[in-house]
């Protein structure tokens, strides 16, 4: 901490006193010094191995005491070279690598790309196929904000709200599982629809999932999101002001925090979600600076916890409504994408995933660009850091909810 | 505001720059060889034009592109001259999205940046001259951001070359 | 009154009459470190046991189940295993006599605290008339060790938790302090023994707090103080691990870091013991009473027994009671600061600072003006 004193001085004395030009003569005569006692600045490499990056992120801080002066994130740990990856492989094997930028939330990446793909193709995608997508991509963003949740309470500090969503989490992980025979990187949404049906009784699960959840979520919003501790090192912490967020292109909960009623999901309906919107079953969570500035990091943290019953509402009416049928368009193995260039943009927890695909008409696209909510979610820290604490910079960085592996992709 | 609605408007604006629009169209049945064009329709813009253009995007009422969502290059063939610069550009008051293209030459690349008009350029602008060799002119922090500093090349330039080494670290 | 030191009185009794005085006091001093030292090892590594389970209890999970058997007894004994096992390692830039002289100065200072410990009723290592403040002191100098071992690391997350660790004890000494000075009040000895002593009557439950209402507010002031004092969450700012990776620690491992982590639950257990000795009743209890009645009816108020008495004349009954219950407070103590480090998010550094001296310095003044003017009205 800067260690500033004030006080009245004929003359500047002591040595290692640094007078600011903040002297002024007093209506007395006499003159008045504000004194800084300044020590060296000190640059210390928050990462790339460090508890709070969440994956290999290095953020060079200078630092005066405990008080940040300067920030500046440094990126490429991670990187994968997916974009790369994607002009060398034919459509369809592309998607496994999808799951592995946002590892958190591969269901949400399998669904962007396959609608990029789509888009071109022009197919149109079963019905059935439609609302186990939904079911699948808001379940995925459960358990993703579940780690937003419990991580930015290890962050802070509280290290047993983490365990209560890795509980939730786990749960969720294990119905994954049974219909797709995979954990963490799914590949189970494909290009045209859905990898298979359902396993028997899934449905009727996932239901019995939605009943549990809700009441384990009044939990999270009592032991963390309510706790007076929690409240006052996140309120009026990292404050984006909406400008800013839109300034510096942010997405998803990031610029819903800042009270910029926007989400993908309603106002540019895909897939089902329009259908869901008209029929008002879900709502758009907003940041109000209910705790302290708008834009905090604490609406963001509420925007992600409160999303979650969001998603269990989507999730409740897709159930309602689900329908046998096909689960997967007609495609021939080896995929020929026509000509053209399509992006599309969804709405993943942590913004907005865009892909960006360009095809010859070949079985290879010429390009394939993905656009990671993360990585422009992040460049926000700059901006922000600069004067605020030690202790608060991980609140903030844990606020962006980043994916590395997403960020360098 | 649909594509044609977003591009009468940037012609009613005199939009700096605007050169013309690419759709998708449907394959041509006399000629074989064309297959058509699937996905988004773009909008042309010069190269020297870009910022101002992206200016007039995000200050005209009617359009309101307020988000700069995505900036990359895309270069379609290792054989052409030139490659091109895309833009997606939303607008979270009127809903609507726009794609722009900038064709620019290969060869010593260069586009104004737009850092000055969307901050969210700065990152992508980055990535986007490390990995095609693109100079931003009056880019503030011209740095590499995903490759190291000292990368050899541009990686998804389609004449790009593998490197086989890097700091004695067998690549092959 | 003063009490000799058992230990050295049974060599005294036992020893010939050639063997001289200082001679009894080398062989006292040399089984006092001995069993202190043991003690205090089985205390901690008891202790890390606890924490483990403690925690995953409050988690949903079982903690440590195989090693042992039974619950995993034995794990922190693997563990201490494993950390003597590991290679010794100094950073090359660390300044290597600090570096391996803090963790030492930690561990050997809580030690010296530890002797002015009550075990049970006549069994202590050293009785010292103003042994609550020895405590204190000698578990101020850990601090003095923290900050060597973070300036001595040459790291700057070190760095950080060592400066935060200054500051915070500092700001928290005084509030400790302060808090403990009610009680006092009462009591009227800075003794341990004779505080709990003091306590005695209403079949076992004349405890302070009970003896005077503003002692409950001292008492949650000790609590807090005493968490920021160990460093334990949500005050644990000078590791703060999702913050500066490990604080003064990070540049330790195998045996000290052992020594640190120690360290931490031997102050805790150390810290317990004082507060339930100044708040809780020391070793009163209606069992203790109890057992005073059936065990040593007949023996001095003082609790010592100068001769086997009582119905059964089992007076070793009574002090094994005695010290059990004390040790059962504090043991609920260190589990209480568990249970508050597993739920509550971490404070931040100028908060800590603002609510220790903003708050909780004026809050203990006011406590002891007020404790003071109620003995002066009951009196």
């Amino acid at each position: 901490m800067m260690i500033e004193s004030q006080g009245k001085t004929t003359e500047p004395q002591a040595a290692g006193v640094v007078l600011s030009e903040k002297a002024r003569t007093l209506p007395s005569g006499e003159r008045e010094f504000m004194m800084d006692v300044r020590t060296a600045d000190l640059e210390v490499n928050m990462g790339p191995q460090h508890p709070a990056t969440h994956g290999v992120m290095r953020i060079l801080i200078r630092t005066d005491g405990e008080l940040i002066t300067g920030a500046q994130p440094h990126l490429g740990y991670l990187h994968r070279c997916a974009e790369k990856i994607g002009e060398n492989v034919e459509w369809l094997q592309y998607l496994p690598y999808t799951d592995r930028y946002d590892y958190l939330a591969a269901m949400n990446n399998n669904l962007g790309y396959s609608m990029a793909v789509e888009a071109m193709l022009g197919e149109e995608i079963p019905r059935r196929a439609q609302m186990l997508r939904t079911i699948c991509a808001e379940l995925n963003r459960i358990g993703s904000h579940l780690i937003a949740f419990g991580t930015y309470g290890l962050d802070l500090g509280a290290i047993t709200p983490f365990l209560y969503a890795f509980r939730e989490r786990e749960w969720m992980m294990a119905l994954f599982e049974k219909i797709c025979g995979a954990r963490l990187t799914y590949s189970y949404l494909r290009i045209g629809g859905v990898f298979n049906d359902t396993p028997p009784g899934w449905l009727g699960e996932v239901e019995h999932f939605c009943d549990v959840f809700e009441e384990k979520h009044k939990e999270y919003v009592d032991l963390l999101m309510m706790n007076h501790i929690f409240v006052k090192r996140t309120a009026d912490i990292g404050v984006i002001p909406a400008e800013m967020a839109l300034d510096f292109g942010l997405t998803g909960p990031m610029i819903r925090g800042s009270g910029i009623d926007f989400d993908l999901r309603r106002d540019t309906p895909y897939m089902l979600y329009g259908e869901l919107a008209d029929a008002g079953a879900f709502d758009v969570i907003l940041g109000s600076g209910a705790k302290g500035a708008l834009g905090d990091c604490w609406d963001r943290f509420y925007v992600r916890v409160m999303e979650m019953i969001e998603s269990v509402k989507i999730i409740r009416w897709c159930l309602g409504s689900i329908e046998p049928g096909p689960v997967i368009a007609p495609l021939p193995k080896v995929l020929k994408v026509p000509a053209g260039e399509a992006y599309v943009g969804i709405e993943n927890p942590r913004g907005e995933l865009g892909h960006f695909v360009v095809s010859d008409g070949g079985k290879v696209a010429r390009r394939v660009r993905v656009r990671g909510p993360s990585f422009c979610n992040l460049a926000v820290l700059e901006a922000i850091m600069p004067g605020t604490l030690l202790a608060d910079a991980v609140a903030i960085v844990g606020s962006t909810d980043v994916v590395i592996g997403e960020t360098d992709r | 505001m649909d594509f044609e609605g977003i591009h009468g408007r940037l012609g009613a604006i005199s939009a700096p720059g605007l050169s013309g629009a690419d759709r998708p169209r449907e394959a041509d049945p006399e000629d074989k060889k064309d297959g058509g064009r699937a996905g988004d329709a773009f909008v042309q813009v010069e190269p020297g034009e870009i910022a101002a253009f992206l200016a007039a995007c995000r200050d005209d009422a009617e359009l309101a592109f307020d988000l700069l969502v995505d900036l990359t290059a895309t270069d379609p063939d290792a054989q052409d001259e030139r490659f091109w610069i895309g833009y997606q550009l939303l607008s979270t008051t009127h809903r609507h999205r726009l794609a722009i293209k900038v064709f620019v030459a290969k060869e010593g690349a260069r586009v104004p940046t737009a850092t000055a008009v969307y901050r969210a350029a700065q990152w992508h602008e980055r990535e986007c001259a490390e990995m095609f060799g693109i100079t931003f002119v009056g880019h503030p922090d011209p740095r590499n951001i995903l490759l190291p500093d000292d990368w050899a090349g541009h990686p998804l330039r389609k004449d790009y070359e593998f490197p086989t080494e890097y700091h004695g670290i067998s690549c092959e | 009154m003063q009490h000799g030191n058992l230990v050295h009185e049974l060599l005294s009794g036992v020893a010939p009459e050639a063997v001289p005085e200082w001679a009894t006091i080398l062989v006292t001093a040399v089984i006092g470190v001995s069993v202190l030292v043991g003690l205090v090892s089985v205390l901690a590594m008891f202790s890390v046991w606890l924490e483990r389970k403690v925690s995953g209890h409050i988690q949903c999970r079982y903690g440590p189940m195989y090693v042992g058997g039974w619950h995993g007894w034995a794990q922190s004994l693997a563990d201490g295993v494993k950390l003597l096992m590991k290679e010794d390692m100094i950073p090359l830039g660390a300044d290597r006599v600090l570096f391996v002289l803090a963790p030492a100065l930690v561990l050997g200072s809580i030690f010296g605290a530890m002797a002015a410990m009550p075990l049970a009723p006549g069994f202590y290592f050293a009785d010292i008339n103003l042994g609550v403040f020895f405590i204190l002191g000698m578990s101020a100098l850990t601090t003095i060790g923290v900050i060597m071992s973070g300036w001595a690391s040459n790291s700057k997350w070190s760095l950080y938790g060592a400066m935060r660790e200054a500051a915070q004890v500092v700001a928290y000494e005084i509030p400790l302090g302060i808090s403990l000075l009610a009680p006092l009040m009462v009591a009227g000895t800075f003794n341990l023994l004779e505080a709990s002593e003091a306590q005695s009557g209403w079949f076992g439950m004349k405890w302070f707090v009970f003896q005077n209402p503003f002692l409950i507010p001292a008492a949650v002031l000790f609590f807090v103080a005493a968490l920021a004092e160990t460093k334990r969450a949500p005050f644990d700012l000078p590791e703060a691990e999702s913050e500066l990776v490990a604080g003064f620690m990070t540049e330790y491992s195998g045996i000290r870091w052992s020594f640190f982590f120690m360290e931490e639950y031997a102050a805790m257990f150390l810290m317990s013991i004082v507060g339930a000795v100044f708040f809780f009743g020391g070793f009163e209890s209606p069992f203790t009473s109890l057992a005073e009645w059936a065990f040593v009816a007949e023996s001095g108020a003082d609790g010592v027994v100068t001769e086997a008495a009582g119905i059964f004349e089992l007076p070793l009954l009574y002090h094994v009671t005695a010290g059990t219950v004390l040790a059962a407070k504090a043991l609920f103590g260190v589990f209480l600061m568990m249970w508050v480090r597993w739920t509550l998010p971490r404070v931040r550094i100028d908060q800590v600072m603002t609510m220790g001296y903003k708050y909780l310095t004026p809050l203990a003044l006011v406590v002891v003006l007020a404790t003071g003017f109620w003995e002066l009205i009951l009196s």
